[in-house]
């Protein structure tokens, strides 16, 4: 972690992605935030032991998300039937109904970059962690930050919850095990975006190459 | 005071989008620094030392690939609330649901949190997302002055939430995978559904494209001219 020392203690030069403007940024207390002078935007934002708890939510990341998967989220009793729905059912029932396209969609926000991002994050942060080097981080890292937007649990969530209540009146809804650790999961994704300083790679990429 | 602003552009800088390293753009492809990149041309572009990644001074034609999926996107939002989004059959007979007949029969139950909530989501967000892309389009195309850092703001507020108007079409893959009753009830997706998923991504594409430093180059530029006006007076 000498390249955390370094980077704030020093003033750096920063270019706004946002205006492009050129300007100094000061030594950052840990939890503070240097902003843009013309536009506000977020030029730096120093985290404390971003790189162990990144990896530790990540981890535990992986683990929720095995876990969503194994179980129904949603059951639905009606007329004596019962029928369950995990993760992976959603994206399976609409390729089943002929939407293919709907349904790779569902499959790629839901399941597909969820579980890369997650795998991905604990190759990269736990390669930094362990001062393995490979030419794989960098690109990898770059791919997961530039695809985290296509990952869509906490939207996938809220869905879950209206789906419940449409139906609630209908059939009887009973929420699966996996809804505990979907619920979870959300969560930990959250804290792991608020957590991760990306600085933590760029400069283990720069020391080691 | 602003004539002490000096941008990445003016002084050859690039700065990485991903791993915010600065590199100097290499001096014969670096003509005439004082001028913008013209848009008929490919603005200068190296690869960043540090993460490989791709460094364009601006992102090239961003207001022209921007237009273009903002108009995509505004030509499918018809189709997306006209067409039926979901096809219920319940005991033999069947009801087509529209996104906005989904909301009102929200209401109707009497679940209005719920029912508002999936209108913020379906209609404001996507209806605010195209009016605020094509409006901050128009204010780069004609190099408007008003207001860049709430332009700004602005732009990155519809890039932030424009993934949650996804939520309709996520009910609509949960109640697919759930109403499973053989011939008591079903449901199935309409092509509605497959319209609005469009106008999610093409937005959300956009916001991609769109390169925000474009509402600040028409600052820029108006500051040069001052700067050379102080300097000839
Ligand atoms: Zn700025
Ligand atoms: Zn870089």
């Amino acid at each position: 972690m000498q390249g955390e020392k370094h980077k704030h203690t020093q003033r750096v030069l920063r270019i706004c992605h946002d205006c492009d403007l050129i300007q100094e940024i000061p030594p950052l207390k840990a939890g503070k935030t240097a902003r843009c002078i013309r536009c506000h935007s977020i030029l730096e934002r120093h985290r404390t032991n971003s790189l162990d708890r990144s990896l530790a939510l990540a981890l535990t990341g992986i683990i929720l998300f095995m876990l969503s998967n194994l179980f129904p989220l949603l059951s639905l009793k009606a007329g004596g039937v019962a029928l369950d729905s995990t993760l992976l059912s959603s994206s399976i029932e609409l390729f089943r109904i002929d939407r293919p396209l709907l349904s790779l969609l569902v499959f790629f926000t839901t399941i597909l970059f969820p579980a890369l991002s997650l795998a991905g994050m604990v190759y990269v942060l736990g390669s930094v962690k362990l001062g393995h080097n490979s030419q794989w981080i960098g690109p990898i890292f770059r791919f997961l930050r530039s695809t985290d937007v296509w990952g869509m649990l906490e939207v996938f969530l809220l869905a879950i919850i209206v789906a419940g209540v449409k139906l609630g009146d209908l059939a009887e809804i009973i929420p699966g095990i996996s809804l505990y650790s979907f619920f979870a999961l959300v969560i930990i994704l959250a804290l792991l975006s608020s957590t991760l300083d990306p600085d933590d790679v760029w400069q283990h990429q720069e020391t080691t190459t | 005071m602003s004539t002490l602003y000096k941008t990445g552009l003016e002084e050859g800088l690039l700065c990485c989008p991903h791993c915010n390293l600065i590199s100097r753009l290499p001096e014969q492809k670096n003509t005439a620094p004082k001028t913008r990149a013209p848009n008929n041309r490919q603005p200068p572009s190296i690869i960043c030392p540090r993460c490989d990644a791709l460094l364009h001074t601006r992102i090239p034609h961003s207001l022209a690939k921007t237009t273009a999926l903002v108009l995509a996107a505004t030509f499918m939002y018809i189709p997306a609330n006209i067409l039926p989004i979901m096809n219920v059959t319940y005991l033999g007979s069947g009801q087509t649901d529209t996104i906005m007949g989904g909301i009102i029969h929200l209401f109707m139950e009497g679940m209005w949190p719920l029912a508002l909530i999936v209108f913020v989501a379906s209609i404001v967000v996507p209806l605010l997302k195209l009016l605020v892309m094509g409006g901050l389009l128009l204010s780069v195309k004609f190099g408007s002055c008003w207001r860049p850092a709430q332009r700004t703001h602005l732009f990155h507020i519809t890039e932030f939430i424009g993934r949650w108007s996804m939520v309709d079409i996520f009910v609509l893959a949960i109640l697919v995978a759930l109403v499973q009753f053989g011939n008591i009830a079903s449901v199935d997706a309409g092509l509605g559904a497959l319209s609005f998923a469009a106008v999610v991504i093409l937005t959300m594409f956009a916001a991609h494209t769109f390169d925000p430093r474009l509402i600040w180059d028409a600052m820029d530029k108006k500051n040069l001219h001052k700067q050379k006006d102080t300097t000839h007076g």
